[in-house]
């Protein structure tokens, strides 16, 4: 089954558009594209769209993406760590709510693996020259779980009641949706009073949900009892939530789709236990686990079996990386040179290796090698260099006292598991060699969220984002001094302001051509990485384990938001 | 829920019109509200809120956004307002709304009791039955060989610690041997009915009980054991001895009366431990109870989930403890009439 | 001395202290026998006990040396137990004593805040504690400590109220001896027997409280401790199961000797809690736990 193409874009607005493409290509075809302006010529299957670049690790093909002979029928069953604490997906846009979701709910459009938006709930697209007046198509087969059909009063009610007043990304991207039109019951118009380029990333059903008009106008929102028993378009209705045991899907028959989705039905089993998981997955009780169900060491066993499939594909849309955060307010780590020290004290090979199992790769910088369209490894590196470390230390006035010790320093690691609160460890034990008196703190997460960005009462934190399809969603707000926020997560901990970045960051929220924008992202990550105020360690190589006759799992930007109505078992 | 069982221990109360049960009622509900205020404050204590976490948990937030999520879910306020407003909700028997979950706090409670209580109900009972019975049997030859032999087992049982007593248990019978499986309350995979169904949940439930089990059997063992040996010596055993009664109907009908006793009072004394250790058991099996989301709650410092637990646990201790005072009376004439 | 031979005569006291010397001793001996960091990852992960040399208990899955870690872990454990133990006791007698001596509404005040206490889950409350002041291991004792003491209260307040009814007080009211005096010097010395047993067992309960708040990911990270070992091998439970059995062994281990030698303390001091029966105090009293 073929999905229908958008109408070609005129040449202007597809440079904007398509050819800065943020959402990743190979560095080949980018270099194609910029001879073949507007010739709109799509991807040809994922085609490797990203590089091995650190160690072979045991991963696995899955089968090819096909539709040829899907069949219905079959039960999934996934497993599923933390338990969403609600279906609220509007409200917390924690992954694992829009994992199950995104199954319920679908969006205007979707994402497929070279990370371009294929129709979804909208049909077709155009976007005026201006890039101000964004009109969608909308289907007019859809219809909501509970029978009533949908249409586009449900897109403007989404939009003015849930994306600008409610949905946390959908607000920052969409501050310039000012009108919101539905000429008719199957179109819809957004007027935005500014260009914004990273607008057509978060189109999806997580990144701007769709609600049903009939079920929550004139509610409480966030308190909607329709919240935990969920009623969308998507090719699954919820069934059941069975509170710390599991949630049910059940196969939507009317769904808009001819003869899909394929699978009968969807089990989300809560296996909080990881060697519980591993062996869900290992005996067939589960086929599904999405991002890094099991551990490292379980993976690499899994890969080995005949009827799994351990593989990194299906995540290019979740290019993410790692790196210790100075408090820079702090008279020791207001010193380069310490900071130096800290980023030639650290392994950082051996840290991907023993902590991450292989299953990461070393980073050059705040943007990940994933996202080819804006990276750029021509930047200050700080190899592993001990001694070198030790001299920048006594060169910064810090030499070895009596005891053996230079200073103390406190690092909060980011407690989001074991695997982060190993890798403080690692941290730990790299600083206390070249002489750094490390102490751990341990905290737990909303202690960790009160001290590091409402009291800024930290020396030394480790932390991780999601680079995003532009560096302006997902990388800006570390860097811009205008981003830090006393008490909002997220943004800019450290206190770093730099009048240079700030012009740089500044320049690229509003460059319209590509070429200039992409060389300003590249002078980004050379003053990052020349500052230090972000000691950027490696870059995620997420992975999914999943049974090897389960097909197109990986037809799609990013597990957790695909919608699985084109999944199927191939029994054959 | 809350009304029902008020009501019913009014009546109850009413029937046996005892001043001691009386003034226990009394007791409750001071209690209940001496402990709602205190804990309610300690928690509050804890550093963060609620609305850290689902910021933090939503990746890409604004300052207004966590400015509204606070108005709305009331965290602005001091302190104190939370409290009378909470306080004032409680008497009304409403225990008010988490709003991480998205549900009552109430519906969340009684979803999740159920779960608990036929664990930790399952393990209890068996574990008294069991280790009076080896209590029993030891004393009959303190320093024997049988007795060596349980005491030591018993004393074992009772040092492990639990967490790793599951591990090693599901080490040998759910990885080895394949005989039980290693979590959850009941199979997903397949759809069981009927009998099948209690087959399946009770496969799953041998495990965390047997945990349980094999800590607390050594818990009711030693202490009967030791019960029944003081008891055996006292005057009113060698009055039955002497006027020709058989020993094991001396035993059973004379002093194991007696004996339970300090098995009734270590019950009381354990009911508050009954949600502490269902912690560790429910957290390393997946078993969806109430210890499971206690913790949850404290890591996503869902305050309203908490004090509500909270208060659960007090109930049930005290009415707990009552029934053991009624038990007592019941069992042993001489504390009747005592204060 | 006849009666050090009779006690050391049964065998639980025996194996009991046996057991208690090979913890101490371990603990001892830990920064002569392994200088350095236990926490240095210093082998390839994952190697089975005997499977590389020098490491004769294997490695956990960051390259730790087990035995390094259990001998480390035997300080943190004794250090927790100790310390915890101390608290309990100076707060629980304090409160127990005074309210057991004074009665009254004194009596009610007190009993009614160790009500509190016992109605909130132990372990529970422990967490909410470490939550609030960040684990270390000071935190971790203050938190221990503060729910350990309610049982010892308990027992201080009973034998007190028995004890207060006796000959030996009356005379010394009868010459003058004041409140401070009668409560330290001469009541208190005849109440602490039944609190010297219950002492090895609160040790017990702390060593193993600490075991699982660190098993749970709330412990002190800096140090390593037997409950964090079982914790990080988790992980590893289908394929190297020894990182749970070696460190879990050891925690058994230490307490099955601490409650061995709390058996045996009561069971030598059994003759004279014969003679003060009453006031219901159970035979057995066991520190509640978890």
């Amino acid at each position: 089954m073929t999905s229908k193409r958008p109408k070609p874009l005129p040449p202007s607005t597809s440079t904007l558009l398509f050819r800065d493409d943020p959402l990743g290509a190979t560095v080949a075809d980018l270099k194609r594209r910029r001879l073949l302006k507007g010739a709109g010529a799509l991807l040809a299957g994922a085609a490797t769209p990203f590089m091995f670049t650190g160690e072979a690790w045991a991963l696995t093909e899955p089968l090819p993406i096909t539709l040829e002979g899907a069949k219905r029928g079959g039960t999934l069953t996934a497993v599923i760590h933390p338990e969403p604490p609600t279906l609220a997906f509007f409200v917390n846009s924690a992954t694992m709510i829009g994992a199950v979701a995104s199954k319920i709910f679908d969006g205007l459009v979707e994402y497929g693996p070279d990370l371009r938006p294929r129709p979804q709930l909208a049909e077709s697209w155009t976007v005026s020259p201006d890039s101000l007046t964004w009109t969608f198509k909308l289907r007019q087969n859809a219809t909501w779980h509970d029978g009533q059909p949908f249409t586009a009063a449900d897109v403007k009610f989404s939009a003015e009641e849930v994306w600008l007043k409610i949905s946390p990304a959908s607000r920052r991207v969409l501050q310039f949706l000012t009108k919101i039109d539905t000429p008719d019951a199957h179109t819809v118009v957004l007027h935005l009073s500014k260009s914004t380029p990273a607008t057509f990333g978060i189109l999806d059903s997580l990144g701007t949900p769709i609600l049903p008009k009939h079920l929550y106008e004139n509610t409480d929102i966030r308190n909607n009892p329709y919240n935990n028993k969920p009623v969308g378009t998507g090719p699954f209705v919820f069934k059941e939530w069975l509170r710390g045991d599991r949630i049910v899907l059940d196969r939507n028959d009317k769904y808009w789709a001819p003869g899909q989705p394929y699978l009968d039905r969807l089990t989300w089993k809560i296996t909080p236990d990881v060697s519980g998981r591993a062996t869900a997955l290992e005996t067939g009780a589960a086929q599904y686990g999405e991002r890094n169900p099991v551990t490292f060491a379980d993976a690499d066993r899994l890969a080995t079996l005949p009827n799994l499939v351990v593989s990194r594909e299906g995540y290019n849309g979740y290019a993410a990386w790692f790196w210790l955060e100075p408090n820079l307010r702090d008279p020791i780590l207001a010193k380069l040179e310490v900071r130096q020290a800290i980023a030639h004290a650290i392994n950082r090979d051996v840290l991907v290796k023993t902590v991450w199992g292989g299953y990461a790769v070393p980073a050059t910088g705040p943007e990940s090698s994933l996202v080819k369209a804006f990276y750029t490894p021509d930047t200050q590196q700080y190899p592993y260099d001990p001694k070198l470390a030790e001299t920048l230390l006594d060169k910064a006035g810090f030499p070895k006292q009596a005891d053996g010790w230079r200073f103390k320093l406190n690092h909060d690691f980011i407690p989001y598991g074991d695997d982060y609160r190993r890798t403080g460890e690692f941290v730990r034990q790299a600083l206390r060699r070249v002489g750094i008196d490390v102490t751990l703190r341990g905290q737990d997460l909303p202690t960790w969220i009160k001290n590091v960005f409402t009291d800024y009462n930290f020396q030394l934190i480790s932390s991780w984002g999601t680079d995003g399809l532009d560096p302006q969603i997902g990388i800006e707000q570390h860097y811009w001094s205008k981003a830090e926020a006393k008490g909002t997560p997220w943004f800019n901990a450290s206190g770093y302001t730099s009048p240079e970045m700030d012009h740089v960051i500044e320049a690229a929220q509003t460059e319209t051509d590509p070429a200039k924008r992409r060389d300003l992202y590249f002078q980004l990550q050379k003053i990052a990485q020349r500052d230090l105020s972000l000691i950027n360690l490696f870059e995620f190589r997420w992975f999914g384990v999943w049974a090897k006759n389960l097909r197109n799992v990986t037809d799609t930007a990013s597990h957790s938001r695909a919608n699985f109505a084109r999944v199927w078992f191939d029994k054959a | 829920m809350l009304q029902m069982t008020s009501g019913i221990v009014g009546r109850i109360a009413g029937r046996i019109a005892g001043r001691r049960v009386r003034r226990r009622l009394i007791q409750l509900v001071l209690v209940l509200l001496g402990t709602t205020v205190l804990n309610f404050v300690l928690l509050k204590l804890m550093p963060g809120d609620l609305v850290d976490v689902i910021a933090s948990e939503s990746g890409n937030v604004s300052p207004q956004y966590v400015a509204e999520l606070r108005e709305a879910y009331g965290l602005n306020h001091s302190v104190a307002w939370q409290l009378l407003h909470y306080v004032g909700h409680a008497l009304r028997l409403d225990l008010g709304f988490s709003f991480r979950f998205g549900e009552p706090v109430a519906t969340l409670i009684f979803e999740r009791l159920p779960a608990t209580l036929v664990l930790t109900g399952t393990a209890l009972v068996i574990s008294v039955l069991l280790g009076v019975l080896l209590g029993v049997l030891a004393a009959r030859r303190p320093h024997g060989f049988v007795d060596t032999l349980l005491s030591t087992l018993a004393t074992l049982g009772y040092s492990a610690p639990m967490f790793w007593t599951a591990l090693m248990l599901i080490v040998v019978f759910g990885v080895h041997l394949e005989w039980l499986p290693i979590g959850g309350i009941v199979d997903t995979n397949i759809a069981h009915h009927g009998f099948g169904l209690l087959l399946d949940r009770l496969r799953h439930l041998v495990l965390p009980a047997a945990t349980l089990v094999l800590y607390y059997v050594a818990v009711f063992a030693r202490l009967s054991r030791a019960s029944m040996i003081e008891t055996l010596q006292e005057d009113f055993i060698r009055t039955a001895r002497a006027k020709g009664g058989r020993p094991w109907y001396v035993v059973t009908h004379h002093a194991l009366r007696h004996a339970v006793l300090p098995v009734l009072t270590m019950l009381g004394l354990q009911s508050s431990a009954l949600l502490g250790g269902s912690i560790i058991v429910e957290t390393v099996f997946g078993w969806p109870g109430l210890g499971q989301l206690s913790f949850e709650a404290i890591k996503s410092r869902d305050v309203n989930l908490l004090v509500g637990v909270l208060l659960l646990s007090a109930v049930l201790v005290v009415v707990l403890n009552l029934v053991v005072d009624l038990l007592y009376g019941l069992i042993d004439p001489r504390t009747r009439h005592r204060q | 001395m006849k009666k050090i031979l009779h006690f050391f005569g049964q065998p639980s006291a025996f194996f009991g202290v046996l057991l208690l010397v090979l913890a101490v001793g371990a603990a001892l001996s830990a920064n002569w026998l392994f200088p350095g960091d236990p926490l240095d990852m210093v082998a390839a992960p994952y190697q089975w006990p005997g499977a590389t040399s020098g490491f004769p208990l294997g490695t956990d899955l960051m390259g730790r040396d087990l035995l390094a870690g259990l001998f480390h872990g035997a300080r943190v454990s004794l250090y927790v137990g100790g310390s915890v133990a101390v608290i309990a006791l100076v707060l629980g007698i304090l409160i127990g004593g005074i309210a057991g001596y004074f009665g009254g509404l004194i009596d009610q005040l007190l009993m009614a805040i160790t009500e509190f206490f016992q109605t909130v889950p132990p372990f529970l409350l422990a967490i909410i504690l470490v939550a609030i002041l960040t684990p270390s291991l000071t935190t971790i004792v203050f938190a221990l400590g503060v729910t350990a003491w309610p049982s010892i209260a308990r027992l201080t307040r009973g034998e007190f109220i028995v004890l207060r009814e006796r000959e030996f007080v009356s005379a010394s009211v009868a010459i003058g001896a004041s409140d401070a005096h009668l409560i330290f010097i001469e009541i208190l010395p005849n109440a602490m027997t039944p609190i010297l047993v219950s002492t090895a067992l609160l040790v017990a309960n702390a060593i193993l409280s600490e075991a699982a708040l660190s098993f749970l990911g709330l412990g002190d990270p800096n140090v390593v401790s037997w409950g964090s070992m079982v914790g990080t091998g988790r992980e590893a439970l289908r394929t190297a199961w020894y990182m749970i059995a070696v460190p879990g062994s050891a925690i058994a281990l230490t307490v099955l000797g601490l409650n061995l030698l709390s058996d045996a303390l009561h069971t030598a001091f059994n003759p004279r809690l014969r003679r003060k029966r009453g006031a219901g105090v159970a035979p057995d009293v066991q520190a509640v736990r978890l």
